[in-house]
């Protein structure tokens, strides 16, 4: 691109030596350690280079992610095992509060169950009349059995039992012999 | 400027790319390929070391980088970053000049060696005045043309060609002086 008036006659030309001077300067310098990194700082502050994310960063994070849930569902269906009424029944290391809750939610159970039934079907079937009536007895019984039923059975079994009155007669009207 | 065609491997436009991109390690390796040179052309065009030199190597760069949008190419990325790096220099020294000692054309002082290797020329030149040096380093060492030298100095072709005559003029008077005094 040396195209402008170099030969000019005002211009000095270079002669040989001052020519092989100029051809043997040197191009290069070495660079300073650390500038590089001052200016990489820098234009990162300035917005130029995104956050380096690595790959395996990435599939650290998946793999974190996958114990996570693996181990919240199974924390999750143990939890749900361990207060199904089934498993509350059979266990006996259960406080005097909790088996009051474990009363109430069973009988909560039995009053949706029977909802459930009444709302799924138009008929009443005799088997389920049956079913229900013979849970509902033995639930009274258990409870009468074991006193929870603060003396209501024993009222109810006086109050059924028949009486031992003497029949009230009309009083006899005076017979008048005539 | 002359235009070397770089047969490295990935070319600068794929680095650019990658940088524009936010590639780090593409910059790494672009300010790897092409700061020794510039960080050279500065020293010389400053005429002297010191932080002065890092210092517009890296106002060079992150000029450069805030300018990349605009590099269209058609010169090699060190010639556009060399364009910029001499105007940082040039004002810089003009500045310099403008608040303590104006810019002046005197000759340098002739030296007592042997002006026979390119370290003599090295010398010669940082002794130039500030223009006259600025002007030769862009013409004769990296070949910018008087119009190019004048647009990124922003002064007129003319200024550019009657200084490099006087820096000439300067320069083989002291490189003559130094050889008559090592003959003596």
């Amino acid at each position: 691109m040396q195209n402008d008036d170099r030969t000019r006659e005002e211009l000095i030309e270079y002669d040989d030596d001052e020519r092989r001077l100029f051809a043997e300067l040197p191009r290069e310098e070495v660079l300073t350690p650390g500038d590089v990194d001052r200016l990489v700082r820098r234009l990162r502050f300035e917005g130029f280079f995104r956050a380096r994310v690595n790959a395996w960063r990435w599939g650290l994070a998946a793999a974190a992610a996958i114990v996570l849930f693996a181990a919240g569902t199974a924390t999750g269906r143990f939890a749900e095992r361990r207060n199904s009424l089934d498993a509350l029944l059979a266990r006996s290391d259960l406080s005097i509060t909790d088996r009051v809750l474990l009363l109430q939610r069973a009988g909560t159970a039995y009053v949706q169950a029977a909802q459930s039934y009444a709302s799924a079907t138009t008929t009443i079937d005799s088997g389920a009349v049956e079913v229900a009536s013979r849970v509902l007895m033995g639930a009274a019984h258990a409870v009468a059995r074991n006193g929870l039923d603060a003396g209501l059975s024993a009222r109810l079994t006086s109050a059924l039992q028949p009486s031992v009155m003497t029949p009230v007669s009309a009083p006899r009207k005076p017979v008048i012999w005539y | 400027m002359t235009i070397v065609p770089l047969l490295v491997d990935p070319p600068d436009a794929t680095l650019i790319r990658r940088f524009l991109n936010g590639d780090e390690r593409a910059f790494r390796e672009l300010y790897v390929r092409h700061t020794p040179r510039l960080k050279m052309t500065v020293r010389r065009l400053l005429g002297r070391t010191g932080p002065d030199v890092d210092d517009i190597v890296q106002d060079t760069w992150l000029a450069g980088c805030r300018g990349i949008h605009s590099y269209r190419g058609d010169a090699t990325l060190v010639a556009w970053l060399t364009s910029i790096a001499a105007r940082t220099t040039y004002a810089l020294l003009s500045r310099r000049n403008g608040r303590e000692t104006p810019l002046h054309d005197d000759v340098p002082e002739p030296r007592a060696h042997a002006p026979e290797s390119g370290i003599d020329l090295e010398r010669a030149l940082a002794a130039l005045p500030d223009h006259q040096r600025v002007v030769v380093v862009l013409h004769d060492v990296e070949g910018f043309t008087h119009d190019e030298i004048a647009a990124h100095l922003g002064m007129a072709t003319g200024t550019s060609r009657a200084t490099l005559s006087r820096a000439r003029q300067a320069l083989r008077q002291a490189l003559t002086t130094g050889v008559s005094n090592a003959e003596r």
